[in-house]
């Protein structure tokens, strides 16, 4: 993992990376909506899902036809919105990449220090890769 | 009292406060990132080893509540580590919806550069109402849930997560037994392979 700039997460994802100027939220807020929308649903309908392997947007889809409109339209959104942070989080070693060796020449990889590094630099670093540190969600 | 009095409520917790019990403000990633961040090298004990020694704690020492803590003790106390309140289905590891937010933090703050490529215990604790082994096995289904939902539905690389369950084996307040605080989960960095 040394040499990875942020050391991301295995590359899982396709990277649509967003659309420049777009925003990204947190894994928090994106599942928080799911339980504000569909709290009532999932302790009507999805009694024995569970939060591992999309279980419960999955045991929600399933019953449709049942829960309430809100909750279906927020299911979808939740599911989409996680996929763009981890797409962002995914794209941001790529984008800084340039940055991270003309601002942070000597710095060590690892533990942050390269983030770190770039966020003190923020000034002078690209727009490519500022865009790219907000949209992963790292500043 | 075999019957795992777990709780008298409907839902039980796995999981308590953070930080003593002071008045509780807001979750927030940053503190969760601060909190871990700054491991030392590599820490000599996996997974295995501590589950391990739950389980030998309660064979060699049995009886209603532990005599004494766990040896490994010491160790786990002197590294970095968090404690969360993640709320569970009463008598179940299924994960009720008002804790979906705090796994979420969970996730975001593994996912940031500052805690990426470390190694991680979830580790499951009740407080000591009910057997020994039996809130050793749902405190480690517990902490089971809760990794899988971070390594499945977050994406949270999962040859860095490792779930144990200490059930009572390791209070956080072993002179209230039962108390609420002891109910939690514990996040520790186990620092770089």
């Amino acid at each position: 993992m040394r040499h990875l700039i942020f050391a991301f997460t295995t590359g899982v994802l396709l990277a649509a990376a967003p659309a420049a100027g777009a925003q990204t939220v947190g894994f928090a807020d994106a599942i928080k909506i799911l339980a504000a929308s569909c709290g009532k649903d999932i302790e009507s309908y999805c009694k024995s899902a569970t939060l591992a392997n999309n279980g419960i947007t999955q045991c929600l889809a399933q019953n449709e036809a049942k829960v309430s409109q809100k909750c279906n339209a927020d299911r979808v959104v939740v599911i989409s919105l996680i996929q763009e942070r981890l797409a962002a989080q995914a794209e941001a070693p790529k984008l800084c990449n340039r940055d991270a060796q003309q601002y942070c020449k000597g710095v060590q990889p690892g533990a942050g220090h390269i983030l770190r590094c770039l966020l003190k630099a923020a000034p002078s670093v690209s727009k490519k890769c500022n865009t790219a540190i907000d949209l992963a969600g790292y500043r | 009292m075999k019957n795992f009095a777990l709780a008298g409520v409907a839902a039980v917790f796995l999981g308590l406060s953070v930080s003593g019990g002071i008045a509780q403000t807001k979750l927030s990633r940053n503190e969760i990132i601060n909190s871990l961040q700054g491991a030392q090298q590599k820490v000599d004990l996996t997974a295995d080893e501590l589950q391990k020694a739950a389980i030998e704690n309660i064979e060699k020492y049995p009886g209603a509540n532990a005599p004494q803590s766990l040896p490994l003790a010491d160790k786990l106390a002197s590294l970095r580590q968090f404690n969360v309140e993640i709320t569970f289905d009463f008598d179940s590891a299924r994960i009720r919806p008002e804790s979906y937010e705090t796994v979420g933090l969970i996730a975001d703050a593994l996912h940031t550069p500052y805690l990426q490529g470390q190694t991680f215990f979830i580790v499951g604790h009740t407080d000591a109402k009910g057997a020994r082994d039996y809130n050793l096995e749902l405190s480690r289904k517990r902490a089971q849930a809760v990794r899988e939902a971070l390594v499945t539905t977050f994406r949270v690389p999962g040859e860095y997560l490792f779930a144990v369950g200490l059930g009572e084996e390791q209070l956080r307040d072993p002179a209230n037994p039962d108390a609420a605080v002891n109910r939690r989960v514990q996040l520790i960095n186990l620092g770089y392979k």
